[in-house]
C-alpha cells in the first residue's frame, strides 16, 4: 500500500467545504446529501434518501434507528466499504467518496477502525495475529518483518487495554463473544486510526459483555482521543453517547 | 505477509484441499516412474540394438554381394573423411545349425556372420557382449582354457578334453562290443568274413572318429589284414578333439540355452544344450549362380549375450576369411574377395544421416543397388514405435494431472465460498483485491509444490526400489512383471533425467496454480459488504 500516494490523493481532494468552514469544532466526517439504493431483482429499493450529517473529532456519535432505516448502510458508506449513488462524504477536509479503490483501501487500513456486530475475526489466526492483520496488510513482507517488534508491542498494549493479555494465542473459536469483540476492537485500533466505526458492536452480546465492550470503547475514546461512530438499536447505550443521530426511512430525523 | 500467513494456515487446516492434490502427487510420481523406466528401457534397447550394428552400413540386398570391398572402403574413406573411425567387412548368410544333445540331433536356423577379428570390434560394440572375459578385450575364434562365465558351467578346453576322452572311451567300448557280437555271429553262422570286411573308416584330418587308434581284438582278423590300405597319417596330423578344434564360432546365447523354472526349488534355472567346447555343424549355401549346400564343422568358442532376444536367438559369428572360403567368395584366379556388407564406425559427434546421404550420392542406387543406412534407420520402426509409446504415455499421464487440476478448481471454489466472509473481512481491513487473489494463488502454488514435492519423492523412491517392488508384486500376483525370458533384463533398467523431473514438476505446479486462478479471481471480485453479509 502506497501511503505517500494515498496521502497526496487525500490532499489533492481537498477543496473548500463551506459547511465545514463554518463549524467551530473540527469535523472528522461529514456527509452531504447522501443517497443509496439497492437493486433487488428489477426493483430499486432506496435506503438512504439524502442524509446530511457531521461527526466532530473526538465525539462519540451513536446512530440509531429501526431495522431497515439505513443505519448500517450509512456506516458502510462512511467506512468506504460501499459507494453512494450520490452525495458527498468528507473525511477531514478531503472528499473521499470518489477516490479510487486503492486510496479507499488505504483509508480503511490506516484512518478508520472497523468493528462489526459478528466480530469478523479470521478463524485461522490467533488473537494476536488477528490484531496484527491490518499491519500485515499495510506493509510488505520485509517492511513488516523490520517493524514487527514495534507492531507487536502496540498489539500487546491494545490487548492489555481490552483485557485479553492472557488470550494471545487462542483462536477465535476458543474465545467468548465478548472476548472476540474486544479482540476486534484491538484489531481496529492497531493502525492508530482517528475514527472508529462500529456496527452494533454489542448486538450479539449479553448485557454484561455488552457493557464491558462499551466501557472499553468509552475509555478508548477518552484516552486515545478517538472519534467513534456507532450504529446501535439499543437506546440505553445510545444515551451515553455525545451525540445521537436518529435515522428514519433513510433520512436523519433527529440529531 | 498476511497472504503468506493465510495461505499457510489454509494449507494446514484444509485437508480436503490436500486430498485434492493426491491426484497431482500420484500423477507426478507415475510420470517420473514411467519416464525413468521408459528412458532406461529405450537406452538399454538402443545400446543393444547398436551392439552389433555399426553406425552406418552399406549392404548388398538379400544374399547379394559387394565385390572389390577394398575399393569401396577407399571410396568410403574419401566420403567420410575425418569422421571415419573404422571400417569392417562382413559376410552375412542364413544357415542351418545342427548339433547333438542327449543323443538327439537338433537343428535350427541361424544368421551366420563372417566377421573380421581385427576390425569388427572396433566398428561395433560387439566385444563387451561376449561372455568370455579374455575375448571381451580381443576377439579371437579359438577356444579358451578359462574365462568363461560361471553361469554357463563347465566349458572351454577342460570341458572339451573331458568330453572327447569320454567319447573315445565310449567308442572303444562300443567297438569292442560290436566286434564281439560280430565274431560271435560269425562263429555261429560260419560266414566267410573276408567277403564282408568293413571298409576302413575314413580318417581325414577333420573328422572326429578315432577308432584307428584302437587295437583290434584278436578275433577280428580281417580288419588287421586290410590295415595297410589306410592312409598313412601320423597321430599328430589327425584331428583329435582332445587337442584340436574346428574353426571357432560364437553363438547367440539364446540359441543354446533354455530357461525354465526349477520345480523343486521354484527358482529360475537354465539349461545349456551347447557349451563352449562343443562342436556344431553348419549348413549354408555357397555363393555364385547355382548355390549349393555345404556343411562345415565348427567349434563353439563363446556365447554372445546382448540381452536382445532378436539378436541372441539368431546370430552366429565366425571368421570372415573362413566363411568366404567355404562360400567360395574368393576368386581363385585374382584372390579378390566379396562381402555382404561394409560396416562403418564414425566419430561420436558425426552426422550419421549426412554421411549416409553422402554415401548414397557417391554410390548412386541406379549403379550400385546397395542398401546404405544408419543403425537408427535399420531399427527405425522399432525406435519410432517406442518413442511414440513414450509420447502417448506422457500425454495420457499428464491428462491425469490435468484432471487433478479440475479437482483442485472445484475444491478451491468450495474453499472460496466457505471463506467468503474472511475475504470480506480482509477487504474491510484494507486488503486490495490483488492481495486477496494472491492468497488463493499462493494457496494453489503451495498445494502444487507440496503435491509435486511428495510426488517427486514418491516417484524417485519407487524408481530406486523398482526391482524390489517388482519382486513384491510378482510374489503377490505370482506373475513376473518383466519376465527375463522376454526382456532379458536381470534388472528393470531406469534412467532418471533431471530435466524430465523438472518439467513434470513445473507442469504440475503450473496446473495447480492455473486451477486456482478462477476461484482466486472470484475471491478478488467479491464486494466487501456482500461478503461480510454472506452466511
Amino acid at each position: 500500500m502506497s501511503n505517500a500516494v494515498s496521502e497526496s490523493k487525500l490532499k489533492d481532494n481537498k477543496s473548500t467545504n463551506p459547511t465545514h468552514l463554518r463549524l467551530a469544532k473540527q469535523s472528522a466526517l461529514q456527509v452531504i446529501g447522501l443517497r443509496k439504493s439497492y437493486r433487488k431483482a428489477k426493483h430499486e429499493i432506496p435506503v438512504l434518501k439524502g442524509v446530511d450529517l457531521q461527526i466532530n473529532e473526538g465525539d462519540f456519535t451513536a446512530i440509531v434507528g429501526q431495522s431497515g432505516s439505513g443505519k448500517s448502510t450509512l456506516l458502510h458508506l462512511l467506512a468506504t466499504l460501499d459507494k453512494p449513488d450520490s452525495g458527498e462524504i468528507w473525511f477531514g477536509d478531503s472528499r473521499i467518496d470518489n477516490l479510487p479503490s486503492r486510496h479507499l483501501e488505504h483509508l480503511r487500513n490506516q484512518k478508520f477502525g472497523l468493528v462489526f456486530q459478528f466480530y469478523h475475526l479470521l478463524p485461522e489466526l490467533t488473537t494476536i495475529e488477528n490484531v496484527l492483520v491490518p499491519r500485515m496488510i499495510q506493509d510488505g513482507m520485509w517492511s513488516y518483518w523490520r517493524n514487527r517488534k514495534k507492531y507487536r508491542t502496540r498489539a500487546l498494549e491494545l490487548l492489555e487495554i481490552v483485557g485479553l493479555s492472557d488470550r494471545l494465542y487462542h483462536y477465535p473459536r476458543q474465545l467468548s463473544g465478548g472476548e472476540m469483540q474486544r479482540t476486534a476492537i484491538a484489531r481496529s485500533l492497531v493502525s492508530n486510526p482517528s475514527v472508529l466505526l462500529a456496527d452494533e458492536p454489542t448486538g450479539n452480546l449479553d448485557k454484561e459483555n455488552g457493557s464491558e465492550v462499551m466501557k472499553t470503547l468509552f475509555e478508548l475514546q477518552r484516552n486515545e482521543n478517538l472519534t467513534i461512530v456507532m450504529v446501535t438499536h439499543d437506546e440505553s447505550i445510545a444515551a451515553e453517547a455525545d451525540h445521537i443521530v436518529k435515522l428514519e426511512d433513510g433520512r436523519v430525523c433527529m440529531t | 505477509m498476511y497472504k503468506l500467513l493465510l495461505s499457510w494456515r489454509y494449507l494446514k487446516t484444509r485437508f480436503i484441499a490436500l486430498a485434492s492434490i493426491i491426484s497431482v502427487t500420484l500423477g507426478v510420481a507415475t510420470l517420473i516412474v514411467v519416464n525413468s523406466v521408459m528412458s532406461g528401457f529405450v537406452d538399454e534397447m538402443k545400446d543393444r540394438l547398436h551392439g552389433i550394428l555399426s553406425d552406418v552400413e552399406m549392404a548388398a540386398p538379400g544374399l547379394g554381394e559387394i565385390p572389390y570391398p577394398d575399393m569401396h572402403i577407399k571410396a568410403i574413406e574419401e566420403v567420410a573423411g575425418e569422421d571415419l573411425v573404422a571400417v569392417t567387412q562382413v559376410v552375412r548368410v542364413p544357415a542351418l545349425m545342427n548339433f547333438e544333445f542327449r543323443g538327439r540331433s537338433w537343428t535350427q536356423q541361424v544368421m551366420l556372420m563372417g566377421i573380421d577379428e581385427a576390425t569388427f570390434g572396433e566398428v561395433t560394440d560387439f566385444l563387451p557382449f561376449l561372455m568370455n572375459e579374455h575375448k571381451q578385450n580381443r576377439l579371437s575364434f579359438s577356444l579358451e582354457e578359462s574365462g568363461y562365465h560361471e553361469r554357463i558351467g563347465n566349458s572351454g578346453w577342460d570341458y572339451r578334453r573331458k568330453k572327447a576322452a569320454n567319447q573315445k572311451q565310449l567308442n572303444r567300448w562300443m567297438q569292442s562290443t560290436d566286434r564281439q557280437t560280430v565274431a560271435a555271429k560269425n562263429k555261429k553262422q560260419s560266414v566267410n568274413l573276408a567277403k564282408f570286411q568293413p571298409l576302413p573308416t575314413p580318417t581325414t584330418k577333420f573328422e572326429q572318429t578315432t577308432d584307428s587308434e584302437q587295437p583290434a581284438p584278436a578275433s577280428f582278423t580281417g580288419f588287421d589284414q586290410r590295415s595297410d590300405l589306410r592312409p598313412q597319417i601320423s597321430p599328430e596330423e589327425m584331428f583329435d578333439a582332445e587337442r584340436d578344434q574346428y574353426t571357432g564360432v560364437v553363438l547367440g546365447i539364446a540359441m543354446a540355452n533354455r530357461k525354465f523354472v526349477n520345480e523343486e526349488t521354484g527358482e529360475r534355472d537354465e539349461l545349456f544344450m551347447l557349451r563352449p567346447g562343443d562342436d556344431i555343424q553348419i549348413t549354408l549355401p555357397t555363393s555364385g549362380t547355382s548355390p549349393q549346400a555345404i556343411t562345415e564343422n565348427l567349434t563353439l568358442v563363446d556365447f554372445y549375450s546382448s540381452n536382445m532376444h532378436e539378436y541372441d536367438s539368431s546370430f552366429a559369428f565366425m571368421p570372415l576369411r573362413k566363411l568366404q572360403e567355404i562360400r567360395k567368395m574368393i576368386d581363385p584366379s585374382t584372390g579378390m574377395t566379396s562381402v555382404s556388407s561394409i560396416q562403418i564406425k564414425l566419430k561420436p559427434d558425426a552426422d550419421l544421416s549426412g554421411i549416409r546421404d553422402a554415401l548414397i550420392a557417391r554410390f548412386p542406387p541406379a549403379e550400385f543397388p546397395y542398401v546404405i543406412q544408419t543403425w537408427q534407420d535399420t531399427q527405425g520402426p522399432l525406435l519410432s514405435a517406442v518413442n511414440m509409446e513414450v509420447t502417448i504415455l506422457n500425454i495420457l499421464l499428464f491428462l491425469i494431472i490435468a484432471v487433478a487440476g479440475f479437482g483442485i478448481l472445484a475444491t478451491f471454489y468450495m474453499i472460496v465460498v466457505e471463506k467468503t466472509k474472511d475475504i470480506g473481512i480482509l477487504k474491510a481491513l484494507g486488503a486490495p483485491s490483488s492481495g486477496v487473489m494472491s492468497i488463493f494463488l499462493g494457496y494453489g502454488l503451495s498445494l502444487g509444490i507440496v503435491g509435486t514435492g511428495v510426488g517427486i519423492v514418491l516417484g524417485l523412491l519407487f524408481v530406486f526400489n523398482i526391482n524390489s517392488i517388482a519382486d513384491v508384486v510378482a510374489w503377490i500376483t505370482g506373475q513376473e512383471i518383466f519376465s527375463p525370458e522376454i526382456y532379458y533384463f536381470n534388472e528393470i533398467p531406469t534412467i532418471i533425467s533431471p530435466f524430465t523431473v523438472a518439467m513434470v514438476a513445473l507442469g504440475a505446479i503450473a496446473i495447480a496454480v492455473l486451477a486456482s486462478v478462477l476461484p482466486a479471481l472470484r475471491a478478488a471480485r467479491l464486494h466487501p459488504v456482500e461478503a461480510l453479509r454472506y452466511e
